[in-house]
């Protein structure tokens, strides 16, 4: 990515539902419109697209081509977000460069999805020979392996994840656009009682996949200020790796793609873990979280578990995680989930999160996490810094 | 284990994987292996994951190794039924490749990370083997 002049001037979000019984193409025209009514950019005008390649339309190879059409756009440069939870950060990353190199002047980023309603994915590959036989279909005992390996090398204290899943869960009840079923309080005796589903993984540790959708619009700085446009947030910094420690057989699945882009990303934005202001890191599973404290130097490795306990996670607190429930606590609308904890970040910056509003909302990390390898821990791992830039 | 409902699953769909079938009805584990690194990979690529290159054959390894991570699923899943709790581990090989297994045999509580394994035959329906491990 460019360090760039560009900015994300945006942002729009459906509510996150379960078994809606609606498309990936009609919740993107929802945020799509929505979208359009807050920027005051008129359709035509958009000529850069990247769409989130979606579970429930998986079976079609053109479904960026087809979401283009639906939406009567007409994109000299369009992008397929092929890297899951990661589509949402790296096809801002992508829409900027496109925008550097004058492939197109306003870029639409957009991640729906509907796989409570419509799953159409078949990962096909090695699967059927070697991970179903054994039992490895989905991925709570990918990450029950990958929570036992933890627990052995650094220990894990199961009170750390609930209060990561309770904090969560507070700021969901404050998020209109979270899923209804979740909008209640959790206490830690809850999340300790709560089913074990993949030892030591609980129920109450993973999401729920769901539909929904989520946009953004992303143009120079100066088309932007021409426009009139106050609320902006800029891209400070993105790092993205896939298939970490790819050439090894034994690898130590605590560690990784975060270990090595978070010192990148932080380089290319020329912050320390202390300019963060909020940490909204993927959240397919309450480890995950942990993991990134550790990798993103919130704390020591192996610390996670004592860091989270002392640590005010709150809107309030020392390190604000996932302001708007995460998609813990909001609902996971499939792949479409990259963009959630995007959303969340650009909202607190245009100082419009109520009920949750951070004070001094100036920098953020928003991270992604796409596909669950054999063995491993995930597939790609992208950060962003991002930074309000509102004038 | 007999379960009607568990597929066998197809060899040859993805990459070359007859030598592992074969070898598995009779009692040996095949792995592929890259005969420029002489080392193991496991899952089968289409190339050396170590050179890139497709110099590869598939050699029998001991069986023996240790549980590098484990996990008892309980949900139930397409092929799961009647397998529940069912103890997964990842195990390391002594030749220094890793494979998603389940450990037969045992209470699933009482298996841990770091015990030593060795190889057992798990039957998808009956008559396919297919590879598992027991504590040693």
């Amino acid at each position: 990515m460019p360090e760039s002049d560009t900015v994300i001037v945006g942002y729009s979000e459906t509510k996150v539902v379960f078994k809606s019984g609606r498309s990936a193409y009609d919740f993107a025209g929802e945020a799509f419109a929505s979208l359009l009514e807050r920027t005051g950019v008129t359709k035509d005008e958009i000529d850069g697209l990247s769409v989130t390649l979606a579970l429930s339309e998986a079976g079609n190879p053109f479904f960026t081509v087809y979401m283009a059409d639906a939406l009567g756009l007409t994109p000299t440069w369009l992008n397929a977000g092929a890297i899951g939870g990661c589509s949402a950060i790296g096809g801002i990353a992508r829409a900027a460069c496109a925008i550097r190199d004058s492939m197109c002047k306003i870029a639409l980023v957009l991640s729906a999805d509907a796989p409570s309603t419509a799953w159409r994915a078949n990962y096909g590959a090695y699967r059927s020979e070697f991970q179903d036989p054994p039992g490895v279909q989905g991925p709570p005992a990918s990450f029950g392996l990958l929570m036992s390996r933890y627990q052995h090398q650094y220990g894990l204290q199961a009170e750390a994840l609930g209060k990561i899943a309770i904090t969560q869960r507070e700021h969901g009840l404050a998020n209109p656009n979270a899923l209804d079923k979740f909008r209640k309080p959790l206490t830690m005796d809850e999340y300790m009682g709560s089913r074990m589903i993949a030892d030591p993984l609980r129920v109450l540790d993973c999401v729920m996949f769901c539909d929904g959708a989520n946009a953004f619009l992303v143009m120079s700085e100066d088309e932007a200020r021409s426009r009139g446009l106050k609320k902006m947030v800029r891209p400070r910094a993105y790092a993205e790796v896939t298939n970490f420690a790819g050439n090894e057989s034994c690898p130590d699945i605590t560690e990784s793609g975060f270990w090595k882009i978070a010192p990148e990303v932080f380089r290319k934005a020329g912050m320390t873990p202390g300019d963060i202001r909020m940490f909204q890191p993927y959240d397919d599973f309450t480890i995950a979280v942990l993991m990134q404290m550790e990798a993103f130097g919130f704390c020591e490795r192996g610390n996670g578990s004592r860091y989270v306990l002392e640590t005010d996670l709150s809107y309030r607190g020392a390190l604000p995680l996932n302001t708007g429930g995460g998609q813990i606590s909001a609902g996971q609308p499939g792949l479409a989930s990259g963009g959630l904890n995007l959303a969340e970040a650009v909202r607190q910056m245009f100082g419009e999160a109520e009920g949750r509003q951070i004070e001094n909302p100036s920098t953020a990390i928003v991270t992604g996490i796409g596909v669950i390898p054999y063995g491993r821990n995930w597939g790609t791992s992208a950060a962003m810094i991002l930074e309000a830039a509102n004038g | 284990m007999a379960n009607e409902n568990r597929p066998v699953p197809k060899p040859d769909v993805y990459v070359p994987t007859k030598p592992f079938w074969d070898g598995a009805r009779s009692g040996k584990l095949m792995l592929q292996f890259c005969k420029d690194t002489q080392r193991f990979q496991h899952y089968p690529r289409p190339v050396s994951m170590y050179t890139g290159s497709r110099n590869l054959e598939w050699r029998e390894v001991s069986g023996k190794g240790q549980i590098y991570a484990c996990t008892v699923v309980r949900v139930p899943g397409p092929g799961l039924e009647g397998r529940l709790p069912l103890s997964v581990a990842t195990v390391d090989l002594e030749e220094g490749v890793r494979i998603i297994a389940n450990i037969l045999g045992s209470n699933s509580e009482v298996v841990t990370i770091g015990q030593r394994v060795v190889l057992a035959w798990d039957q998808i329906d009956g008559d396919t083997p297919y590879p598992a491990f027991r504590l040693a």
